[in-house]
């Protein structure tokens, strides 16, 4: 029996290690697809003649959205930046979800608002809306004022009153680049009618100096946290969407900045306000929308505008939204679980569905029995301490390789963090991210099957040092 | 029992990576050096390059003499700052910048790059030959409008619209019904730009076109390029059998804004697809007059909420008469119709971009 044991367990080591040097394979993969297409988008956009047609009369009008809850520290800041940016055309459309603080009042005395008698296309269900405000002002300028729904059902409220073609969903703490819209539009004004989504960089925020709306200068947090968090955007969120984005089979544009075609996320039902992965969910959902019908569509991803976004800086709110994080994903990868592995679905069925799955969904519930398996290895006396050590170096030392990679890559594309020592200091939190941060993401993920599976919607308080107000967020 | 995993791949495993991380790390940091190096260098040679190339410019005829003596490096400056200026500049100093570029043998350079095997490199020179106007290099974008790359084709067909004379304006309206919607697009952008020189030839395609898109593709340039000459055919599509072909015909028709459209546009409110609808009533709210007021106010109970958006933005814009019949539809039953006219009452002038 104790034979057979120990097989059993050194048949699940090494599987445990196969599936590390998979995942690392994977993120190494997805990062070099993603700078070689970073890459060829900037060769592109760099030609004069791509320079100048984004101003052609072909440039669609953008609805931004943008879904606020207890945000009157940073709404009026952030409202305004909106109003600044670059672009032809395009109306802003904020929708107060039923918020307790003055987020509704601040914004009435800022920018003079009225309460409008606007009609407005009940395309999609949703809570009742109480108000709806306009600015003599600001005539790009719409306030909703909603019961609390969540931010589905707030963006859906948004798409009912949006009067262009296409719309950008973004949240309301975010910091869009002046040109950020111009740039993002860009597949749109290429192929319109056939790019249906596409999704811009978020960048982390914090340690940054922002006034007036603007991000003056890019810097590094003094803390561990948000800089660690950094370098895992840039492998995860930058690299890995835009190598995502190669096969048409990005599964996730990110709730904090992503442009739609209106219509297509009509026809797909708009965002599931049962869902906290509605970023997702809506993608997914897109998809299969086209693919089931056969219609040509793309949903791309593109890797110059940038929105910037206040990250957590104490454990207990990063906890919440890893937890939610993890929660819309397998609510996503549940719904549509019919998708995985169906031809028919293309790339998104037989490659990106199944992947996220593997290396997104399951990988805590994996990493975590590796971490628990070394204690119940030592009681029963089998643990190869020596092993064991060079197994943990070797996972370790794979994915601050990746890391790396990415802060190599984004120095090449990018270069946003001046500083030589930034870079140094990038390379540290690639490697400080092992020790705890990761173990710690790790456990809250598989916590949030458990949430998951008891049915919990909720998306938790985001507490925010208020990265528009002016001072400098360490 | 035969161990499953051994230490000693595991162990050349930690020295590979550690190695691997150790060359990412340093060529982190040597890149950062070598670029600083190249722009430290090129920040302090452009101006002195900016002041010879300005020189050699104004010289007539452009005395290239100084600037063909010049290093790699120096070259490869100079001639992106003759194409920064040539992006700018028109006229007797764009002619200038064209010749100081030939003269250099940079336009050579890009018609030889036109033929590389690299697609990038075919796209960057096609561009290059855009910006700086080389009336040589339109034979060769011609035939790079049927590169096999699209981003070789989408760049010549930008290049032509910079380049180009009417008669190589007219072989884009061709591309307008390419298979390729990226290059049909191009050209669609470039035209929306130039095409008001060879109006006829928009309109002669969007009559014997046999290509749907083409066909939408030269409506909608009629609109954007207002060409008054194509009412007739504008009038006899917009009883075409295909929805999309009326729709456009109609939007263009109100942006040409002749008043023989008026009758059109109040027959185009019946019509049983609701985009022409609200087409026509959106043509009605740039130039309806009070006798459009009865097919607008019967538009305003339409079940459809832009066709009704439409018709009460065209009655706010009619006047008084306009103003009475929104007026009059606040007693009626329907909220939906209460609702919209209640609003434009209020608001007056509103006119968002259709979808």
């Amino acid at each position: 029996m104790s034979a057979f044991l120990a097989s059993a367990v050194a048949w699940y080591t090494a599987g445990i290690l196969v599936f590390f040097f998979a995942i690392n394979s994977y993120y190494l993969v997805l990062t070099v697809a993603g700078f070689w297409r970073t890459m060829r988008v900037f060769n592109e956009v760099r030609r004069p003649d791509q320079r100048r047609l984004l101003r052609s009369p072909l440039t669609p009008p953008v609805s931004v959205l943008a879904p606020a809850f207890n945000e009157e520290a940073n709404v009026v800041e952030n409202v305004r930046s909106l109003l600044m940016l670059d672009y032809p055309l395009f109306e802003v459309i904020l929708i107060n979800d039923g918020s307790k603080d003055r987020t509704l009042g601040r914004l009435v005395d800022a920018f003079d608002l009225r309460q409008s008698a606007r009609s407005y296309e009940h395309l999609l269900p949703g809570k009742p809306i109480r108000g709806i405000y306009d600015s003599p002002t600001y005539p790009n300028l719409v306030v909703v004022d909603k019961i609390n729904g969540g931010k589905a059902d707030a963006l859906n409220a948004g798409l009912n009153l949006s009067l262009y073609p296409i719309f950008c969903a973004i949240d309301a703490d975010s910091i869009l680049e002046p040109d950020a819209l111009l740039r993002l539009v860009r597949p749109f004004v290429d192929a319109p009618g056939v790019t249906i989504a596409a999704g811009g960089v978020v960048r982390v925020a914090n340690g940054c100096d922002i006034h007036g709306g603007r991000v003056h200068r890019v810097r590094l947090p003094r803390r561990a946290l948000p800089m660690i968090q950094i370098v895992e955007y840039l492998r995860a969120f930058l690299f890995g969407r835009m190598g995502w984005s190669t096969g048409n089979s990005l599964l996730v544009i990110s709730g904090a900045f992503g442009l739609f075609e209106k219509k297509a996320a009509v026809l797909a039902g708009g965002y599931a306000t049962d869902s906290v992965g509605e970023d997702m969910e809506l993608v997914v959902r897109m998809h299969r929308h086209r693919r089931e019908r056969r219609q040509p569509y793309r949903i791309g991803f593109v890797p110059d505008p940038i929105c910037w976004t206040e990250v957590p800086e104490t454990f207990r709110v990063l906890r919440r939204q890893r937890t939610r994080w993890q929660r819309g994903l397998i609510d996503t990868l549940v719904r549509h679980r019919s998708m995985i592995g169906r031809p028919r679905y293309g790339s998104v069925g037989m490659v990106s569905l199944p992947g996220f799955v593997v290396f997104e969904m399951m990988s805590p519930v994996v990493e975590l029995s590796g971490y628990l398996l070394i204690p119940v290895l030592w009681a029963s006396g089998l643990l190869n301490a020596a092993l064991a050590g060079t197994f943990f170096i070797v996972a370790m030392m794979y994915m601050v390789l990746v890391s790396a990679l990415a802060v190599l890559l984004e120095d090449i594309a990018f270069r946003r963090y001046a500083s030589v020592l930034d870079l140094g200091r990038l390379l540290a939190g690639a490697v400080l991210e092992n020790f705890g941060f990761r173990q710690l993401t790790v456990w809250w993920r598989v916590r949030a099957f458990w949430e998951y599976l008891r049915g919990d919607l909720s998306w938790g308080a985001m507490e925010r040092r208020g990265v528009g107000a002016g001072a400098r967020a360490t | 029992m035969t161990p499953v995993v051994t230490l000693g791949p595991l162990r050349n495993a930690v020295l590979g990576l550690a190695a691997a991380v150790l060359v990412l790390a340093l060529s982190l940091f040597v890149q950062r050096g070598l670029s600083w190096v190249t722009r430290a260098r090129s920040s302090r040679r452009t101006p002195h390059l900016t002041r010879m190339v300005y020189d050699a410019a104004q010289s007539v005829p452009a005395n290239v003499s100084g600037l063909a003596r010049l290093g790699r490096f120096d070259r490869r400056l100079v001639r992106s700052i003759l194409l920064g200026l040539a992006l700018d500049l028109r006229g007797d100093t764009g002619e200038s910048l064209t010749e100081l570029y030939r003269k250099l043998g940079f336009l050579k350079r890009d018609l030889r790059e036109l033929g590389s095997w690299r697609a990038s490199r075919r796209a960057n020179a096609a561009a290059d030959l855009g910006v700086i106007h080389g009336p040589e290099a339109t034979g060769k974008l011609l035939q790079a409008v049927h590169d096999k790359d699209v981003r070789v084709r989408q760049a010549a067909v930008w290049a032509i619209g910079q380049t180009g004379d009417a008669a190589t304006l007219s072989g884009l309206v061709r591309v307008l019904g390419d298979r390729n919607l990226l290059v049909a697009h191009r050209a669609q952008e470039v035209l929306a730009e130039r095409g008001r020189e060879i109006a006829g030839a928009i309109v002669s395609y969007a009559e014997t076109t046999a290509s749907r898109s083409g066909r939408l593709a030269a409506i909608q340039l009629i609109g954007w390029l207002r060409i008054s000459t194509a009412g007739d055919l504008l009038l006899r599509f917009t009883s075409d059998l295909d929805p999309e072909v009326r729709v456009k015909s109609i939007k263009a028709a109100a942006a040409i804004g002749d008043p023989r459209f008026l009758e059109t546009f109040h027959a185009g409110l019946e019509d049983p697809s609701w985009p022409v609808r609200c087409q026509a009533a959106k043509g009605l709210s740039l130039f309806g007059s009070p006798p459009s007021v009865p097919p607008l106010a019967k538009a305003l109970r339409d079940r459809q909420w832009w066709v009704r958006f439409y018709a009460a933005t065209a009655l706010a814009e009619i006047g008084p008469a306009g103003e009475a019949a929104l007026s009059a539809a606040l007693q009626e039953p329907d909220p939906l119709v209460r609702d919209m006219a209640r609003y434009l009452l209020e608001r007056g002038r509103a006119l968002p971009v259709l979808p």
